[in-house]
């Protein structure tokens, strides 16, 4: 069965899913949406989802969208409380799972989402924030991370900022990140290190340590990434993201462009 | 108690250096037209601070157009539509202060000032960067169990604008869902202005969103069509091609042309 890198992605998050989980889902991160739906229509029926966008509580799904995703997230929600009630009250209460995607990862798991460049007043790239990264990262115990384009601006030695707290020794409470997924491979952390899992199908150990700015550890039983089944790749491509929304977190320049234009037009959000 | 005034009597309330916070949530009911109108002002406002749970379109625009001293958001960008440029470029060249916001820091904050007490604090930021890039957010020890927690320090706010899908004649709005922190911002500004897409006899309960009742708010302005080009559900959705068309102008450089043209409309 042929498969793109996207539905590998999406496929590895669904795994990560254990049934009855509360799942909580950021804003713009759509391989990690198509991977917890998947996970929902297949080994984890019971799970629930716990959105940025409508700030509540969803136990049904729909497919997902750009320009009308709020048809899922208002329209099939079970309650809707508002972003303070959900983060300060709420979701503290449900210990819920959730994927963040690093601008900056180190070997230890902390990440930053504020900017490039050690000037904070005068940054090389300011990026959007981090949201509530540095409050759930250093408090909650089910941090997971993901990285669609793996390369060594991302996986780096020193951060710019720590804005979510890996394995580091100032935590005092919750759990740093227990995996990542990236276009290259599954991670996790054993000793406060991250470390190989797996590599996914044509690519090599080498190709991974190459695009990762620091020493690579690897688990002694490493192996390949298991590819998606018929079964997943249907569900992904018909039911779950027949637009291919997944997919813009993997494009880049005009090709996400395309597709995002593509995905507005047919949406009739345009 | 709400009275009803035009979009541009509103936008004459929102005087130069005090703070305005833009309701909605990234790309979903945000108070465009109001932002329309304040940058249609003869003099257009200058040194705002930003209060933003999140910033999208409707803050850029008053970024670039240079009527913004001080940023404070736990997010600023376009969603799917990726970084919003005009903060970008401006934080990049050290245009304007950003002070480095999250979730917890301005829930915690509003909490604080809704308490009227001085902070409240919390376990977030512990062991993060975060304490170092606001050096005005302290720690203390809590007196019970001993654990350093970080003390939000309350926040305030002149102007806050909501977006309401519908106004009644007695001055009660109706919101949809997805409030981000609509509901405490109604509660906690000084100032609440509200846009609304059209005027009803009176406003019925439902489940679809809540109502903000008229003692809250100092003043209601029809805006139909005033959230565009964020979405207004379930009235319209976000119109993605003119998201495209903004970021596309701002990449070539003509910021101050595309926004004559949307002035003009």
């Amino acid at each position: 069965m042929d498969f793109t890198i996207d539905e590998l992605i999406s496929v590895c998050i669904a795994r990560q899913v254990v049934d009855g989980e509360v799942l909580a889902q950021g804003i713009n991160t759509p391989l990690v949406m198509a991977g917890l739906i998947l996970a929902k229509c297949t080994h984890a029926p019971n799970v629930r989802f716990a959105s940025a966008i409508g700030q509540g509580l969803c136990q049904e799904w729909g497919a997902l969208g750009v320009g009308r995703s709020e048809d899922m997230w208002l329209g099939k929600a079970l309650l809707n409380v508002g972003f303070a009630v959900a983060a300060a009250d709420m979701l503290p209460k449900f210990h819920p799972k959730e994927f963040f995607r690093p601008a900056q990862v180190d070997a230890c798991g902390n990440f930053n989402n504020i900017a490039f460049g050690k000037d904070y007043q005068r940054p090389r790239m300011r990026l959007p924030g981090s949201g509530g990264i540095p409050d759930v990262s250093v408090n909650h115990e089910q941090i997971y991370l993901y990285v669609p384009r793996h390369s060594r601006v991302t996986f780096v030695e020193q951060l710019d900022f720590v804005s979510g707290l890996g394995h580091a020794p100032q935590r005092r409470r919750g759990h740093g990140p227990r995996y990542l997924i990236s276009d290259l491979g599954q991670f996790d952390w054993h000793d406060g290190h991250i470390r190989l899992l797996s590599y996914h199908p044509g690519v090599s150990i080498d190709h991974i340590a190459k695009k990762t700015g620091f020493a690579l550890a690897i688990a002694p039983d490493v192996h390949e990434t298991p590819p998606p089944s018929a079964a997943e790749i249907r569900l992904l491509r018909e039911e779950i993201d027949p637009l291919g929304v997944r997919k813009l977190e993997t494009l880049g320049g005009g090709a996400r462009k395309d597709l995002l234009r593509t995905i507005l037009q047919r949406e009739g959000a345009w | 108690m709400s009275s009803f005034v035009s979009l541009a009597e509103a936008a004459a309330l929102v005087r130069d250096a005090t703070t305005l916070a833009l309701g909605g949530m990234t790309l979903y009911r945000r108070p465009l037209a109001f932002v329309r109108a304040l940058l249609q002002r003869a003099a257009r406002p200058r040194d705002l601070t930003l209060l933003c749970f999140t910033a999208g379109l409707e803050s850029d625009l008053l970024v670039g157009a240079g009527c913004v001293g001080t940023v404070r958001s736990c997010y600023f960008g376009l969603q799917d539509f990726g970084f919003a440029p005009m903060f970008t470029a401006a934080a990049q060249e050290g245009k304007i202060r950003v002070l480095e916001e999250t979730e917890a820091s301005i829930v915690m904050g509003i909490r604080a000032r809704m308490a009227g007490v001085g902070f409240m604090p919390a376990r977030a930021w512990q062991g993060t960067d975060l304490l170092k890039l606001r050096p005005d957010v302290k720690s203390i020890i809590d007196p019970y169990t001993g654990e350093t927690l970080t003390a939000f320090p309350a926040l305030r706010c002149d102007t806050a604008v909501l977006h309401a899908l519908e106004a009644d004649y007695d001055g009660n709005v109706k919101l949809n869902n997805n409030l981000g922190i609509d509901n405490e911002l109604a509660y906690f500004a000084d100032r609440v202005i509200v846009t609304a897409e059209r005027f009803v006899k009176k406003i019925e309960r439902a489940t679809d969103g809540p109502i903000i009742p008229a003692p809250a708010i100092t003043c209601i302005a029809e805006a139909p069509r005033g959230a565009w080009p964020t979405s207004c559900y379930p009235l319209y959705p976000l119109a993605g091609g003119e998201f495209l068309r903004y970021i596309d102008a701002c990449n070539a450089g003509k910021f101050d042309s595309y926004l004559s043209a949307v002035l003009d409309q």
